[in-house]
């Protein structure tokens, strides 16, 4: 029996659905049209709508070209190096390249600026080369299909861009590595994860990166960790590769609404220090004391997300409206597991923007105001971004990282464990607590070559922040004993 | 009598339905009652809906309809126009109509 009042349930009890835009269906630029999209509440007609996307990406772009960054400018672009694009085959990365491709490749743009003459030093080309760069994940898994070749079919309608495909294994390859015009080292590190000191040794060279990469991933302790893993994997196989290419400047397809769900995700997984990171950062392929000891790199190489002000639908309706082909990319399902930390997020801001469209505006909005607090110790050997100061001694003091009693301290093991030199994130991501069967023996594992090669040349000084010819001061911290607090303070104590 | 509508996918949703990107379909003119106090209505979007997973959807109900609609993450344009502006699930189908449907979940 139902607890309503009958006499007004029924059709006329149902509330009038609310209409997802304001005021009119005309378009809110030209106040002529008819619209034809709704964004945030907003009706746009298809004459407005494309110029409106076009400014939105320039808006993001444009004012990070120059070397001094400021706000919108009318002098010339002039980067430093040439441009790669980060390239998944997914909808915003498709879009983001038609985007740079009309703007700043396209033959017509002499045609199109009718501002001086033919050879006028505006209309040259912002970047002498567009590179793209997609990372083939495909081997990580056990079946997924190779898109590289569909990759290449589908960006062959733009003439004049570099391709350059990778696969995630050749995080693993020593060829690669030595291709990147990075110091180059052999030796071959494998970590210990079943200890949180994350304890490093040699490791034969016997197993192919393919073979590498998968007892990495399958050795992490949870499928987040593996996700995780894998996204850090291609973003420094791009970064590298834009290294090697000389570009000053990467630009990844990363939309409003995904900008979002990394945000959240990140900060889910212990991101926190790296928010700004995650919108906006300067990486520098160089070592941590050089990047201590003078911000203002010139090598430094800008990684900037054009479409972060650009929603999700934005970006299909441009796609479907200009034709853009989207490849798609398959999701990263593990086998036999439950969602991550990063699928959940995305179906929570998904349905987030469905159903209350400016949501997703506000959280990149509010975490693009956060101001991480502590200081910079150095840079993460495996994902690269900045090491909180004392982030070891805190999460000593605020979980529990053993059952047994062991005091074992890591003094012991200083000169070879990676967990010092680990943001809190990868350290998390290698050592969470999983449900990890007995037979697992997560312990010569082979880590990516960025890791391992900086580790074993530069490894203490670099990490540390110090000149190599200078003494090392290393503070550990140490867990002391009941009885060695009591031989301490005895000659206090009182008889009984 | 029964009305002629172009459907077409995008965005990798067509992997759900035959890998076909676009349909030709005939549907209803009007929706059927189930029940005696009702009576028949015109054939609407949220229909339409139901009906492509009856007919044309071959695997993953799941990626395409969630809570009675489509999927968050699915754009729906009805004749070239956002599904926001029409009304979404209650816009009442024409003959000749073609109602597009875009996945975003692919990502950046």
């Amino acid at each position: 029996m139902s607890c309503g009042n009958p006499a007004v349930e029924g059709t006329d009890a149902v509330m009038q659905r609310k209409p997802k835009y304001d005021k009119s269906r005309i378009c809110v630029k030209c106040k002529e049209n008819l619209g034809k999209i709704v964004v945030r509440h907003a009706v746009y007609c298809k004459d407005c709508f494309f110029p409106f996307m076009s400014f939105k990406f320039r808006r993001s772009l444009e004012p990070f070209v120059n070397a001094k960054p400021d706000g919108p400018r009318k002098t010339a672009l002039k980067p430093t190096g040439d441009i790669l694009v980060g390239f998944s085959g997914g909808l915003g990365s498709s879009v983001l390249l038609d985007l740079i491709h009309r703007s700043y490749v396209s033959p017509n743009l002499v045609q199109t600026n009718p501002e001086g003459g033919r050879d006028h030093p505006r209309k040259d080309r912002v970047w002498k080369n567009v590179n793209i760069c997609y990372v083939e994940v495909s081997d990580a898994f056990t079946q997924m299909k190779d898109n590289t070749e569909d990759i290449r079919h589908s960006i062959e309608r733009y003439k004049g861009l570099e391709f350059t495909p990778l696969r995630a294994q050749d995080a693993f390859d020593p060829s690669w590595w030595a291709k990147t015009d990075r110091e180059f080292d052999l030796s071959h590190m494998g970590v210990d994860l079943t200890s949180e000191d994350l304890l490093l040794s040699s490791i034969s060279q016997g197993s192919s990166p393919k073979d590498s990469l998968r007892k990495y991933l399958s050795s992490l302790p949870t499928d987040t960790a593996r996700s995780t893993a894998l996204q850090t994997i291609t973003r420094l196989l791009i970064y590298h590769t834009a290294h090697r290419l000389g570009c000053s400047h990467i630009v990844l397809g990363t939309c409003l609404t995904s900008l979002a769900v990394s945000l959240i995700s990140s900060i889910s997984q212990g991101g926190g220090f790296h928010v700004k990171e995650e919108i906006q950062e300067e990486w520098a392929p160089h070592s941590t004391q050089e990047v201590k000891s003078t911000r203002s790199h010139t090598n430094d190489i800008r990684i900037i997300r054009p479409l972060r002000d650009v929603g999700m639908k934005e970006c299909a309706a441009w796609a479907w409206w200009n034709r853009v082909t989207v490849v798609g990319r398959e999701s990263w399902e593990w086998t036999g597991s439950k969602p991550g930390i990063g699928k959940l997020t995305k179906d929570f801001i998904f349905g987030l923007e469905k159903d209350y469209p400016s949501t997703v505006s506000t959280i990149v909005r509010t975490c693009g105001k956060l101001a991480p607090k502590g200081e910079v110790s150095g840079q993460c050997l495996l994902c690269s971004r900045p090491i909180q100061q004392g982030v070891q001694e805190w999460k000593t003091r605020i979980s529990i990282r053993s059952h047994n009693t062991d005091d074992s301290t890591p003094s012991d093991s200083v000169a070879t464990a990676l967990t010092p030199y680990l943001c809190y994130t990868c350290h998390t991501t290698l050592t969470s607590r999983s449900p990890r069967t007995a037979q697992d023996n997560p312990t010569n594992v082979p880590l990516p070559m960025w890791a391992t090669s900086t580790h074993t040349t530069s490894f203490t000084s670099d990490a540390l922040g110090v000149n190599k010819d200078d003494d090392i001061e290393v503070f550990v911290g140490k867990r002391t004993t009941e009885e060695q607090m009591h031989n301490i303070v005895k000659g206090f104590l009182l008889d009984e | 009598m029964s009305l002629t509508i172009k459907i077409e996918f995008g965005g990798g949703l067509e992997l759900l339905f035959s890998n076909q990107k676009s349909h030709k379909i005939e549907v209803p003119s009007k929706i059927p009652a189930r029940e005696r106090s009702e009576s028949e209505r015109a054939v609407d979007l949220q229909y339409l809906i139901f009906w492509l997973r009856d007919n044309l959807l071959k695997e993953r109900v799941e990626l395409f309809i969630e809570n009675g609609t489509v999927r968050p993450g699915i754009l729906v344009l009805v004749n070239d126009t956002d599904w926001e502006l029409e009304g979404e699930g209650e816009y009442q189908l024409k003959d000749g109509d073609e109602i597009v449907f875009i996945s975003t979940l692919h990502g950046g």
